[in-house]
């Protein structure tokens, strides 16, 4: 599992061997349930148990503000400082040729064309700052300058960290200072 | 392995394989978290070990510590305190070190200036290795879209490059700048050790033939719009040879004796004392933008130094630069550099012989 040393694993499964077999089963079955069931909103491509996810469907949320993150792990860093109130869109990786990974093969095209029909006045691209991070923010934002104001989350995380680490407080103000992008 | 350096200069004397790079390396590592050696930390540590850990006691008072581990990488402690950012290890104690692969420095190929002087900046800015990594990123992943770039549209392609265009003026920009101004601080330096070194018959000068043209004043706005410009028109090029032709990595170090080029015209003995002068200037710059004298490492270069070219080196380095030197053998030091020296002849100090 990642981010989980050999002791911390040992301690986990000595304690998974200690609980009753119910527990376990059950256990299991969620396991089961979560794999066959959790799939990607059609919207904005998080992870989803219906076909679109409840951030898509809470109305109280502002629908001309999206803001744009490499994968669900960003998501939920960006939702746990309850500061932002707009909806998502979920590229699934950042542009890397040396990874495999061109722009086709990222949510870009169906972000544009959102972007396009769906009235969205401003796009807040989330991305970390490392060099994949910076190439995608610069190719997505020439796409989508067409149809909407454009700004980046002013980072003061240090270069190279992920978004998912940052600090909530972090995060919060990093979202106050985006900056328009030129 | 424990060593007390009570003297104000080292000699590290014992046959090859022994480990006496090894230590110095130690030095280098805790001073400014690099080796001129190595540049994997697997192959720093024994290899029937998990970790190494290397310990610094300064005369001021800091304490060092850097442990290298073969999973989870590196941990750096500043007097006891675990570091957030390693980069803040480097301050306490600096180095210069001069090492037999230093030698070819002018003669050598322009990658072996282009790395020195990096080490030098790296020294004056540690922020500098974020750009240079940053740099070499950018160049990998654009030669590998180059490689893949048939199954993109036209359009696709030239949205990617611009991307990537960007991104490297700006970085280009900044490492062109630091290379600039270091190499401006050290020539005067340079200049005069030359001339020393050399009882004022031979003048030193540096030139940067920089790898992508620098216009006009230093500007960063400027620079980075010529430099986009200057991607763009090279693209069709690049599409037919796979490489990038600007950029930092195209830079040229051209050092000049009496005002030709060295490396083409200079006698090797000439370019060896071009070598001293450069490592000397180096010594000076970074004593002069700290304050304090950084230690002076040198490793295997005495062998390779004459008895003219010692005297002068002590002379330089004279009271002032605390230094830790290796030779194979004792006898390949003039007397006067053996007086007042801490002797440490080694058979073989491997493993954990306490050499105090
Ligand atoms: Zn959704």
């Amino acid at each position: 599992m990642p981010g989980i040393g050999p002791r911390t694993a040992q301690r986990l499964a000595l304690h998974l061997l200690r609980q009753p077999e119910e527990k376990i089963r059950s256990f299991a079955d969620a396991l089961l349930a979560a794999r066959s069931q959790v799939g990607q909103c059609q919207k904005c491509f998080h992870l989803s148990a219906d076909p679109i996810c409840e951030i898509c469907k809470n109305t109280e949320r502002e629908k001309d503000l999206l803001c744009v993150i490499a994968d669900s792990r960003d998501l939920l860093a960006l939702e746990r400082t309850r500061e932002y109130k707009g909806l998502y869109h979920v590229l699934g990786g950042l542009i890397s040729p040396l990874d495999g990974v061109g722009p086709e093969m990222l949510m870009i095209s169906s972000l544009v064309k959102r972007v396009d029909q769906e009235g969205v006045r401003e796009v807040i691209l989330a991305l970390p700052p490392s060099v994949e991070g910076d190439t995608t923010s610069l190719y997505v934002s020439r796409l989508i300058k067409p149809f909407a104001k454009v700004s980046r989350i002013a980072y003061g995380l240090p270069m190279g960290s992920e978004l998912e680490y940052a600090d909530e407080v972090t995060l919060a103000r990093a979202l106050e200072g985006r900056t328009t992008m030129d | 392995m424990e060593l007390d350096v009570v003297e104000n200069r080292l000699l590290l004397i014992g046959p090859n394989g022994v480990g006496k790079s090894n230590l110095l390396e130690a030095i280098e590592l805790v001073c400014s978290l690099r080796s001129h050696r190595c540049s994997r930390d697997q192959d720093l540590i024994h290899w029937d070990k998990n970790e190494a850990i290397i310990k610094a006691a300064a005369n001021h008072g800091d304490e060092l510590q850097l442990e290298l581990r073969r999973r989870g990488g590196r941990k750096a402690w500043l007097n006891e305190k675990a570091l957030v950012r390693q980069l803040d290890l480097i301050g306490p104690l600096r180095c210069v070190c001069f090492s037999a692969l230093d030698l070819d420095l002018v003669r050598g190929e322009p990658a072996l200036r282009r790395n020195w002087l990096d080490r030098v900046v790296q020294q004056l800015e540690p922020v500098y290795s974020d750009l240079l990594g940053r740099f070499s990123k950018l160049l990998r992943q654009r030669s590998h879209f180059w490689r893949n770039s048939r199954n993109h549209s036209t359009h696709d392609r030239f949205a990617l490059l611009n991307a990537f265009d960007i991104q490297m003026a700006l970085v280009s920009t900044r490492i062109h700048r630091r290379r600039k101004r270091a190499l401006e601080y050290l020539q005067p330096l340079a200049s005069q050790w030359q001339e020393t070194l050399s009882n004022g018959k031979e003048n030193f000068s540096i030139d940067y033939q920089s790898g992508s043209v620098l216009q006009g004043e230093e500007d960063e706005h400027s620079w980075r719009v010529s430099i986009e410009e200057q991607l763009l028109a090279q693209r069709d090029n690049e599409e037919r040879l796979g490489s990038c032709s600007v950029g930092p990595h195209r830079d040229e170090i051209g050092f000049l004796l009496n005002g030709v080029f060295a490396r083409r015209f200079a006698s090797a003995g000439q370019q060896r004392t071009m070598v001293l002068a450069l490592k000397l200037a180096e010594l000076e710059l970074v004593g002069q933008i700290y304050g304090d004298s950084p230690l002076l490492l040198l490793d295997d270069v005495f062998a390779e130094l004459d008895r003219t070219r010692q005297l002068l080196l002590l002379e330089a380095v004279g009271e002032k630069y605390q230094s830790l030197i290796t030779a194979t053998h004792l006898d390949v030091f003039e007397s006067s550099w053996k007086a007042d020296s801490q002797i440490l002849e080694a058979e073989n100090f491997k493993g954990f012989i306490d050499i105090r």
